[in-house]
């Protein structure tokens, strides 16, 4: 939960450089790396409405254009509209069966429906959208007013487009044929025909776009302007009658500009989308394809992988002064992690790279595409300097595995003298100690970084002819918010 | 059925059309009528609660991270498309930044993988939805105004005029009128003021705007109260509704009023072309919806031509619009729609042509605009 309401006092540097809560980042056990959000890739996995909860397959979303075909907002507040059913007379204008209390004669009454909203109190009546006799579907639709001159103008352009595709293979058959004789008499492509049309002065076969073209007509302009409307200095001005922009934006094929020309909006799918890493294309996460489940297929999340660092307490900062600081470490995995502190500076220079760099440029003497110098410009410097350090101890901490049923123990381990304050399972608490800078300013914000050190055990099944390497050494940044620097 | 999907299999996906206007952003599908959405130009930035306007940044970093979130809101949660593999077409005007080009154009090739990117300028694709050989486009916006000649397809660009004379010039004289007739400074946010401007706001016949310019105004038209949130209701007079947009039309000696660039637009481009440019205007824009605003810049081209210094020096008197073929506010947007349905998208810069050359063809650039040296002579055989 704190996650959730509470701002992030310790972020998380990721391997492009954003600073994150470990909540939003992700592992990719493939490249051992955290990846957030920002360097991996989103994918469209599934189409859905949040509404009814219902799949749509894509080609059936693309042809709806995203759209529910049960589903509708409020084209007034956007809030979701309810189906609601009266019963109406045959043959009796519908005002009469609204008023409620219609007396049933001998005419069969029939149930009719219309749409609703319990947030603004709009119904589908107000812009006199008749009621329909299903309770689902069948609302009458409205068209494009601009989609004949759209159409037309797509076919003009359309033809244009075909006409210089033509003339250019024309052209390059020309050039061709002025080389020698032979090829064309041997071409097999009709060439002596469009040769001879050519020669006879008759269009070319594919008289069609032609006939498009000659047939379109250009946009007429007219001196003529919309003026304002006469009655403007003398009317009332009814704000409520005209839309919002929000309103009018919200149809952009129609942009009504007066209420009585809303029209409920349907409703507008979800998507599940699925994460890739881009370094290895392996899959981060990967959604059940079932709207009404929040589960993951895949889902490695740092939060499973990466040792959590959360703050319990501390001693403000005062300049040139030393203070406490409780730190909590967990160690999420189902193995034993060693774990060290680390002062930013002596983090090993990316030796990493190396290897790594070995087999990208295998895989880019066989794949162009993947020039992962393009990626230098999603890389962020992170800003680590901050006025506070953190003085690492040297000894090296060991977490045990996670234990779901350990959990229920109650009794910590308080471990006298040291600096670990009380272990716990998989957790531990430290008792540091906090270097502010003499230059510190008071009132500006006490920020520490800090690295870690850890081992993790690789779980995925080794490439047939990889060497069994499950072991790594892993180290990963954070930065401490320590509140403000005390006066 | 099963046939027009392996149809469409092989066919390419079909392209998006992207036009990230300062206030308001254009997004959707090539080869249809309108687009998917029309959003506000900005995002929720989690790191700093609060929304924010991707035209807001200081370094070509926080413009690329501003792209990265917008785009991805424009992908997933509105078009509901994955961008990798598939063309986009950016609308754009002449006047983008170079650095907002280049950053957009890295974040679509390496941060979204598009697989092609055709620019394109939005006062010719303004001109495509009309179909007319010749057309002046005069596109008011949130910030500026903007005129271009559109001549057999290209643009003339020692002509272009551009003026911060938009939506901002007028929600700016809205809220100072508005101060005016409830003699406090009220400070609305710019929603508010947004919202009075397309509800009440209308410009106001020339005549009329000279009358308010004397002692004694016109009878001004009916004035309004505007309620607030948690506020005394506002005073909308009739003055403010009628004058809002005058900052558009008021004249100085810079010369720099629309009606006023307009002119002198025609008057920079060649002689042969002056006459059915002024015969072929198209207003667009988000502004240009405004009531009475196209009328207005009809009356006033038609006056100002008749007096020094375009009197002598054009000889044009007839002004001619045209009315286009969508809603104001996503005339290029339909433009570009329209122009990449119709080549497939030929004329997009492919991706991998970028990574090698890694920078995109701009008109100022000496690189594109001089002609291809040496010039190829023509083979006698
Ligand atoms: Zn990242
Ligand atoms: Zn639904
Ligand atoms: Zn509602
Ligand atoms: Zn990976």
């Amino acid at each position: 939960m704190a996650y959730l309401t509470q701002p992030d006092y310790v972020k998380y540097v990721c391997s492009c450089g954003q600073l994150k809560p470990i909540t939003s980042l992700y592992f990719c056990r493939h490249c051992l790396k955290i990846r957030c959000g920002f360097c991996i890739c989103h994918e469209v996995d599934s189409h859905y409405c949040a509404n009814c909860l219902e799949n749509m397959p894509s080609s059936e979303a693309r042809l709806k254009k995203n759209r529910c075909s049960s589903c509708f907002d409020c084209p007034s507040c956007f809030h979701t509209l309810s189906t609601r059913a009266t019963l109406a007379q045959p043959r009796q204008p519908v005002a009469d069966a609204a008023g409620g209390d219609t007396k049933v004669e001998n005419k069969q009454p029939k149930k009719m429906y219309y749409l609703s909203c319990f947030n603004c109190r709009w119904t589908s009546r107000d812009v006199g959208i008749p009621d329909q006799p299903v309770a689902s579907g069948g609302w009458p639709e409205r068209t494009n007013p601009f989609t004949t001159r759209f159409n037309q103008l797509l076919d003009y352009y359309k033809a244009i487009a075909q006409q210089e595709k033509q003339e250019k293979l024309e052209r390059e058959r020309k050039k061709f044929a002025i080389r020698g004789k032979y090829l064309t008499l041997t071409d097999k492509t009709g060439l002596t025909g469009a040769m001879a049309r050519n020669i006879a002065g008759l269009p070319s076969s594919e008289s069609g776009s032609s006939a498009t073209i000659a047939n379109f007509t250009p946009s007429q302009a007219s001196s003529e302007v919309e003026e304002l409307p006469e009655d403007i200095f003398t009317k009332d001005v009814n704000l409520k009658l005209s839309t919002s922009m929000a309103q009018r934006l919200a149809s952009p094929a129609w942009q009504p500009i007066s209420v009585s020309r809303l029209h409920p909006l349907a409703k507008l799918l979800s998507v599940k989308r699925s994460q890739r890493c881009r370094a290895c294309d392996h899959n981060l996460t990967k959604p059940e394809y079932n709207p009404g489940s929040i589960k993951f297929k895949i889902e490695l999340l740092a939060y499973y992988h990466v040792p959590e660092v959360k703050i319990i307490s501390f001693e403000s900062a005062k300049p040139g002064a030393k203070s406490a600081l409780l730190l909590k470490l967990t160690n999420p995995t189902g193995h034993e992690m060693r774990m060290q502190l680390l002062r930013p500076e002596d983090l090993p220079p990316d030796d990493k790279e190396e290897p790594k760099s070995l087999d990208k440029s295998l895989e880019k003497s066989l794949n162009l595409e993947k020039d992962t110098s393009l990626y230098q410009w999603m890389q962020r410097r992170p800003v680590l300097s901050g006025p506070c350090t953190v003085n690492a101890p040297s000894t090296e901490l060991t977490l045990a595995q996670r234990d779901d049923a350990a959990e229920y123990d109650d009794d910590a381990h308080h471990d006298a003298g040291g600096i670990i304050l009380w272990r716990k399972s998989n957790k531990l608490a430290l008792r540091l100690e906090v270097e502010t800078s003499e230059s510190a300013t008071p009132g500006t914000e006490a920020n520490a970084t800090l690295a870690l050190q850890y081992s993790y055990r690789n779980t995925v099944p080794p490439a047939a002819n990889a060497q069994p390497h499950r072991d790594h050494t892993l180290y990963t940044v954070v930065t401490l918010q320590l509140g403000l620097v005390a006066g | 059925m099963a046939l027009y999907e392996g149809i469409a299999l092989i066919q390419e996906k079909q392209a998006v059309v992207l036009d990230l206007g300062t206030d308001y952003t254009k997004f959707g599908f090539t080869g249809e009528a309108a687009p998917r959405c029309i959003i506000r130009s900005e995002f929720w930035c989690t790191s700093e609660r609060r929304y924010k306007r991707v035209h807001d940044y200081h370094t070509a970093e926080e413009l690329y991270d501003n792209l990265v979130h917008m785009l991805h809101l424009l992908y997933f949660r509105h078009v509901l498309v994955n961008p990798k593999e598939r063309k986009v077409v950016v609308v754009e005007s002449l006047l983008t930044p170079t650095l907002f080009r280049e950053t957009l154009a890295k974040v679509l090739f390496t941060h979204y993988e598009v697989s092609g990117v055709m620019w394109a300028d939005s006062p010719r694709l303004c001109a495509i939805t009309l179909g007319t050989p010749i057309a002046l486009i005069v596109s008011i916006g949130a910030r500026e105004a903007e005129v271009c000649a559109v001549v057999h397809a290209s643009v003339v660009l020692h002509a272009i005029q551009s003026q911060p004379i938009a939506a901002r010039a007028i929600h700016d004289e809205l809220s100072r009128l508005l101060d005016e007739d409830n003699n406090t400074e009220l400070h609305l946010p710019d929603h508010i003021i947004e919202d009075i401007k397309v509800k009440a706001c209308f410009v106001g016949p020339r005549e009329r705007a000279l009358q308010w310019l004397e002692d004694k105004g016109p009878t001004p038209a009916k004035s309004v109260q505007y309620p607030l949130s948690g506020r005394a209701p506002i005073t909308v007079s009739g003055r403010s509704r009628e004058l809002a947009a005058e900052p558009l039309f008021t004249r100085d000696n810079e010369l720099a009023s629309l009606p006023d660039i307009v002119l002198q637009c025609i008057i920079q481009c060649p002689i042969d072309a002056r006459r059915a440019l002024a015969e072929n205007i198209l207003v667009t824009g988000g502004t240009a919806s405004m009531l009475g605003l196209k009328a207005r810049l009809a009356h006033e081209l038609r006056y100002l031509v008749t007096q020094p210094p375009y009197s002598d020096r054009l000889y044009v008197r007839e002004f001619k619009f045209h009315k286009s073929a969508c809603h104001d506010n996503v005339c290029a947007w339909t433009g570009g729609a329209l122009a990449a349905a119709a080549d497939g998208g030929a004329r997009a810069l492919p991706r991998d042509v970028f990574t090698r050359s890694r920078r995109l063809r701009d008109w100022p650039c000496l690189l594109d605009n001089a002609p291809p040296h040496p010039r190829p002579r023509p083979a006698n055989l």
